[in-house]
């Protein structure tokens, strides 16, 4: 203990300055090219496609189930798209219109959506792993969300294609026949739940990655999610069953275009 | 005034038998492979897995790693998978558990034995990588009177300087499970308390820096295993979704 | 051998050792610090109570300065501290405060207006100055005149502990973690570093520096009923002991809690007394007016914990299957007071008990708390015996506690004594004593040393097993050198531990198995952590007084006639059983306040020969200089600027000051 601290060494005596952290080399945004805000465009693209597809999606399935009110109302619908109204004569080319600006919106979400994919197979079995052992809800929704959206890449993607070629059979007989004797149903009964499913999931993790509403109301949020889902795959089923049913009525004359005076003859029968 | 013990303790009853399931691993042995060891032991009143660990490392194995320091749930050095979720072990009590308990060392970080993992150099690379430090611009004199600040506004700041940086947020994300370069819930809770604190001068553009892409902000899906587990319950949700609104809207400029 | 070279070499990442490395990077100096946790996860990071620093912001802190402070802290210590040291630190304490402020740590603030305290069990009306709102607020802590302790919640250390590691991380200061320092390089005169365990590999490390801190924090787990975490196991004082030149002092001055939860052991915060909760007996009555009609529930801690110690022994404790406690009531505090301010408690209350403090009372018993003792030092932190060695925190007898610390002092001294001896080391390492000369071959033969303790462990086919040992001597700890003590009861504590030392050169380990090996470590600990119990039990038999924390039941007043020194004890020998006692006289002559009554507790010091003259003098300097500035009366007292660092020397600005 021989030494003695000598101040007299330091600095001349003044306010007792609270040095600021040295900043490290990477502290320095002027130097640095500024980051991309690319990721946070796409994040928005992201959400907005998908929020723009499920709600294209909600108005689509109340126009296809006017066919459970009659088969004039949905005729009507269909005829309605086509722009008779305005355009003094039906274009089913807007039809396609609409159908290829949708497969272009759905396109961008599904290349969106698969950044978030596994990337390979090492990734792929750490999630599952991971979904396994953590027993968590919002994290199986997620993987459920993932498969579903797989899946409607393919079935969706086929649909539309189907509208975008074909626009004018959309009515009450071609979209039953199409249903039945173009035993179309099995991919839309397929299709319905995957999608109102991964909708609904869609919609829920929507409001909570930009949190609308506080944290306490998950719970809620979880309940109008599964209630979504319900109503419109309950509505879809109906509407589904609807055009079988038609579609079976009509095998016989499949090919045969809805007119809506002649319906109506067949209909007094 | 006595202590309500739950329901399923009846004090009169025999003791449980407990089996702890351990995943057992020692990277310093050659060849060696990760294995479940099942131990037994007497459950006792107010068990927690800390007493039930050093009792089994007392007892019966020595040689059996876990960390532990405060035992009082507030260092997060004890976070480990309790029946496959993140959890702090030593405020764990058996009561509250099967009489078969699985315990496994948090995944995503270095493991060193048995239960026992690298969370701290982790997370020190994180604070780096993030800077969670206040950026000051001007020197402050600690002489004279401290800047005053709402009292609300401390309040706030203290609320999400809660973390203990447990990880198991880490460990209870499907995300960072895929992504080992993605912040995690842990990191942008930081970005989010000093983008709270007006000691520190960053601007939005700032934190953009240091999370504005996929290994950030932009990584989350939202799977909130991380707000379900965290066992300070901070509100990881609402913070990653501020912390969302405010780097996305630097990209409409 | 694998040798890691530095300027300064930091034994523990707590507050103490992240502020003085800190201290010292900011002077220029290489700086690496060895932890055996990660930092964070210290255990400054439960300190949950507050800081003291009279900044005298609040309604009941106006009027506080750096007099009232240290005049608290030496009753607080029975006159057992170092004046010159407190003086030192009381004046440092609020620039501490406001530094800690600037890197982001949210001390509660002051509301402007009416606000209601509980105060003695009743509601209170406090009128906070609307000049005061924002700046930093404080809230009662036992044994203190003024509202003095800040406090973020019932966070504090972990705010503050954050802050400052942060800062170390910005500054890009090395922790080196899971890295256990297990002996001293040294040549008997200089210290030159340390050898380390890797926790993780097992492998030896030398790590060489000019300057040494031990920053190691308490040895709490000496103890069976403790608060402090498993890691407190004081192996940075033991290393210091072990080098046989290097003493530890005061090692029987040890603090015990009041309120920690039973029978786990675990703290809740003195701020629930504080902030107005009361303690209960078996029959729901409440007892510390009966014994401290004035200070009741916040007297300090020595004399609430003897009392309820008291109170169980006269039949009135509530007695479950794990013993007997006491109750500690907050339910009067209301819900939104406890879930805001003593959240943490809540928690506690909720995880480890399964009750709602808020409507059922906690379960509480005195445990062991905080060491006064430790690595002697001077006033800049120098440790005797060895140059270039240095020691600051809980670890160190830097002696601003002398025999009983008072609430939030200790956290204020980490950082405080942190700003200090960081600057001291960097002037150490600047200065020709710095120099570092060092041959290979005397770190080979330290680390040989070290190496052969942990193979002769590992190999040995002893009979003792280490856990027992622990066991043991945790148990003669708590149950023989506890907060009531006993000449008899002492020498028998004496003599059990002397016995389980020797046995513990006959452990043998159960399994064999490379790596971190957690029975080797425990096995080579015990070892260490026997010796600092026989400091301590050793010092409590000699010390035939009571003073602060040390309470002798066969010597019930404090005697500053005989008694008015600090012990030092040794280890020269490694085969010794027990420590060689010395003592260092304090000087009375010296002192700005002379030894008096505390405020509370007894009033029957014997009285030491030269407290009357040195009183007397003390009147006639305050008379002197009774129109001169407060600080020039103080200097005339007791001149301590000088050991301060330059420019942590300025005054503090206060509200209400003239300026
Ligand atoms: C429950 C509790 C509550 C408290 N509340 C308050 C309060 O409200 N106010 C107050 O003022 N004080 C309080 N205290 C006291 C205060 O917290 C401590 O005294 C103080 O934090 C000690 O800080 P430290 O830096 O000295 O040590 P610690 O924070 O204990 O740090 C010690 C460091 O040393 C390292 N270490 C130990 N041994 C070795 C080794 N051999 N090799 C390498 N590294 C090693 C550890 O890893 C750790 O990083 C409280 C204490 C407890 C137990
Ligand atoms: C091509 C087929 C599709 C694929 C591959 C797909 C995939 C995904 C994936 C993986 C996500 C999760 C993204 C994330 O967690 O960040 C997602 C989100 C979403 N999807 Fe789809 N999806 C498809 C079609 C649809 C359709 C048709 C709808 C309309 C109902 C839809 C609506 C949504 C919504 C609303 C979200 C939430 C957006 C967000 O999280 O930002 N998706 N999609
Ligand atoms: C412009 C684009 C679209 C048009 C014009 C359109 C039109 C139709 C029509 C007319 C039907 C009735 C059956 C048929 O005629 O085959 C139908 C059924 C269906 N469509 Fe679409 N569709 C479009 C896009 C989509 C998209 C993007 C999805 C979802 C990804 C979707 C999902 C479904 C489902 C699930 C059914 C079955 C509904 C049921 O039976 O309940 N459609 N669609
Ligand atoms: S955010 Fe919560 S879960 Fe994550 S590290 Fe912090 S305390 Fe742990
Ligand atoms: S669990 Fe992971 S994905 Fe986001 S919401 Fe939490 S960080
Ligand atoms: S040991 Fe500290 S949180 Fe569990």
């Amino acid at each position: 203990m021989s030494h003695s601290i000598d101040y007299t060494a330091n600095p001349p005596m003044g306010p007792s300055v609270i040095p600021d952290a040295p900043a490290l080399p990477t502290n320095n945004p002027i130097s640095l090219p500024r980051k991309s805000r690319w990721p946070a465009r796409l994040d928005l693209l992201q959400s907005l496609s998908g929020l723009l597809l499920a709600l294209f999606l909600i108005a689509h399935m109340a126009f296809v189930s006017t066919i459970l009110i009659s088969q004039a109302a949905f005729y009507n619908v269909a005829r309605f798209f086509e722009g008779a109204w305005l355009l003094g004569r039906p274009y089913p080319m807007l039809v396609s219109l609409v159908a290829s600006a949708i497969l272009a919106l759905l396109m961008l979400h599904a290349w969106l959506a698969m950044r978030k994919f596994p990337a390979g197979f090492r990734q792929y079995r750490a999630f599952i792993a991971h979904k396994n052992r953590l027993h968590h809800g919002d994290t199986s929704l997620w993987w459920l969300q993932l498969w579903t959206g797989f899946l409607l890449f393919f079935l969706a993607s086929i649909h539309l294609y189907d509208m975008l070629s074909q626009p004018e059979l959309i009515g009450p007989y071609a979209s039953a026949d199409r249903v039945w004797s173009g035993g179309m149903w099995p991919l839309y009964l397929l299709l319905l739940f995957s999608v109102e499913l991964h909708g609904g999931i869609g919609l829920y993790r929507l409001l909570v990655k930009w949190g609308l509403f506080g944290d306490k109301t998950r719970a809620r949020l979880h309940l109008a999610r599964h209630a979504f889902s319900a109503f419109f795959i309950t509505l879809g089923l109906l509407t589904l069953l609807a055009y079988i049913d038609l579609g079976r009525s009509h095998a016989a004359q499949a090919g045969e275009r809805y007119i809506p005076k002649a319906a109506a003859q067949t209909a007094t029968h | 005034m006595i202590p309500l013990f739950r329901h399923h303790t009846k004090a009169s009853s025999q003791p449980r038998r407990l089996t702890l399931k351990i995943l057992r691993y020692n990277p310093a042995e050659l060849n060696a492979a990760p294995s479940f060891q099942a131990f037994e032991i007497d459950e006792a009143d107010g068990m927690t897995l800390f007493i039930a660990l050093n009792e089994i490392r007392a007892t019966q194995d020595p040689s059996l790693q876990f960390d532990f320091v405060c035992r009082a749930g507030i260092c997060g050095s004890c976070a480990m998978l309790v029946d496959g979720r993140p959890a702090l072990a030593c405020r764990t009590l058996t009561r509250d558990l099967s009489a078969q308990i699985t315990l496994a060392p948090l995944p995503f970080f270095e493991l060193i034995g048995d239960l026992s993992v690298n969370t701290g150099k982790w997370m020190r690379g994180t604070s780096e990588r993030l800077q969670t430090w206040i950026h000051a611009v001007e020197p402050v004199s600690a002489d004279i009177l401290e800047t005053p600040m709402a009292p609300e506004l401390a309040e706030a700041i203290y609320e999400l300087d809660r973390c203990i940086e447990c990880g198991c947020c880490i460990a209870a994300c499907g995300t960072a499970q895929m992504r080992p370069d993605f912040v995690g819930a842990v990191g942008l809770n930081k970005i989010a308390r000093f983008r709270l604190d007006p000691r520190d001068q960053r601007s939005d553009d700032d934190f953009y820096e240091l999370i504005g892409d996929d290994s950030g902000v932009f990584g989350c899906m939202s799977l909130l295993g991380c707000h379900d587990v965290c066992p300070k319950q901070l509100s990881l949700q609402t913070q990653i979704a501020f912390l969302r609104r405010k780097m996305a809207r630097l990209g409409l400029n | 051998m694998q040798i890691i070279h530095s300027d300064v070499l930091i034994i523990g990442g707590g507050l103490a050792g992240l502020r003085a490395g800190l201290a010292a990077r900011k002077r220029g100096q290489e700086v690496i610090i060895l932890s055996l946790v990660p930092p964070k996860r210290s255990h400054s990071a439960a300190a949950q109570g507050g800081m003291q620093a009279s900044l005298g912001n609040s309604a009941r802190g106006r009027g506080d300065n750096e007099d009232v402070h240290f005049e608290d802290t030496v009753r607080g210590s029975d006159w057992g501290n170092d004046q010159l040291v407190a003086r030192m630190f009381a004046h440092t304490a609020p620039k501490a405060v406001r530094e800690l402020a600037a890197w982001g740590v949210p001390w509660n603030r002051v509301q402007a207006g009416d606000h209601t305290a509980i105060i003695d069990g009743q509601p209170v009306t406090i009128n906070e100055a609307t000049a005061a709102h924002g700046l930093i607020t404080a809230r009662d802590f036992g044994g203190t005149k003024k509202w003095r302790t800040c406090y973020v919640s019932d966070g504090t250390g972990h705010a503050m502990l954050y802050a400052v590691s942060d800062q170390s991380i910005a500054a890009g200061i090395p922790v080196h973690e899971r890295m256990e320092a297990v002996s001293l390089i040294h040549d008997g005169t200089r210290c030159h570093g340390a050898i380390v365990r890797n926790l993780m590999t097992g492998k030896l490390i030398a790590y060489v520096a000019r300057a040494t801190c031990i920053a190691t924090g308490g040895f709490g787990r000496i103890y069976q009923s403790t608060t402090n975490a498993v890691i407190n196991e004081g192996i940075g004082a033991a290393i210091a002991l072990d080098t046989g030149v290097v003493p530890l002092a005061n090692m029987e001055a040890v603090q015990f809690h009041p309120t920690a939860i039973f029978p786990a052991g675990i703290l809740v915060t003195e701020g629930c007394r504080g902030d107005g909760g009361l303690l209960r007996d078996v029959d729901g009555h409440r007892f510390m007016p009966d014994y401290e009609p004035e200070k009741k529930e916040l007297a300090s801690r020595d004399v609430v914990s003897r009392r309820m110690e008291a109170h169980i022994k006269s039949g009135k404790g509530v007695r479950n299957r794990f013993g007997e406690h006491l109750w500690l009531d907050i339910t009067l505090l209301g819900e939104q007071h406890i879930n805001g301010k003593l959240r943490e408690v809540k928690e506690i209350c909720q995880h480890f008990l399964g009750i709602d403090p808020a409507h059922q009372w906690i379960p509480v018993r005195p445990a062991q708390h905080y060491s006064m003792g430790g690595i002697r030092t001077r006033p800049d932190g120098a440790a005797y015996g060895l140059d270039g060695l240095f020691s600051c925190g809980e670890a160190a007898c830097w002696d601003l506690h002398g025999f009983n610390r008072l609430g939030g002092n200790s956290v204020a001294e980490t950082v405080v004594s942190g700003m200090i001896v960081g600057e001291a080391m960097a002037e150490f390492c600047n200065s020709s004593a710095g120099e570092l000369n060092v041959s290979t071959a005397l770190i080979r033969d330290c680390w040989h040393r070290a190496a052969d303790e942990f193979t002769t462990i590992a190999q040995s086919s002893g009979p003792e097993n280490a856990s027992h040992l622990m066991h043991e001597m945790q148990q003669t700890m708590s149950q023989k050198v506890g907060i009531v003590r006993h000449g008899p009861v002492l020498q028998s504590a004496v003599d059990t531990l002397k016995s389980l030392i020797l046995r513990s050169r006959k452990i043998g380990l159960r399994r064999s198995q490379p790596g971190a090996n957690p029975e080797l470590v425990l096995a080579w600990r015990i070892r260490k952590m026997l010796k600092l119990a026989l400091c301590v039990a050793e010092g409590a038999l000699q010390r035939t007084e009571s003073r602060g924390a040390h309470f002798r039941e066969d010597y019930p007043q404090r005697n500053d006639a005989e008694w008015l020194k600090r012990t030092l004890a040794y280890w020269p020998d490694p085969q010794q059983t027990q420590p060689t006692l010395s003592y260092e006289t304090l000087d009375v002559l010296t002192m700005e306040l002379p030894p008096g009554w505390r405020g509370y507790g007894a009033r029957d010091a014997i009285e030491h020969p030269d407290t009357g003259r040195r009183q007397a003098e003390v009147d006639v300097l305050r008379q002197q200089f009774a129109s001169a500035d407060r600080s020039t009366r103080q200097a005339a007292l007791l001149d301590f600027s000088q050991q301060l660092p330059c420019h942590l020397r300025g005054d503090n600005e206060r509200l209400g000051d003239a300026t």
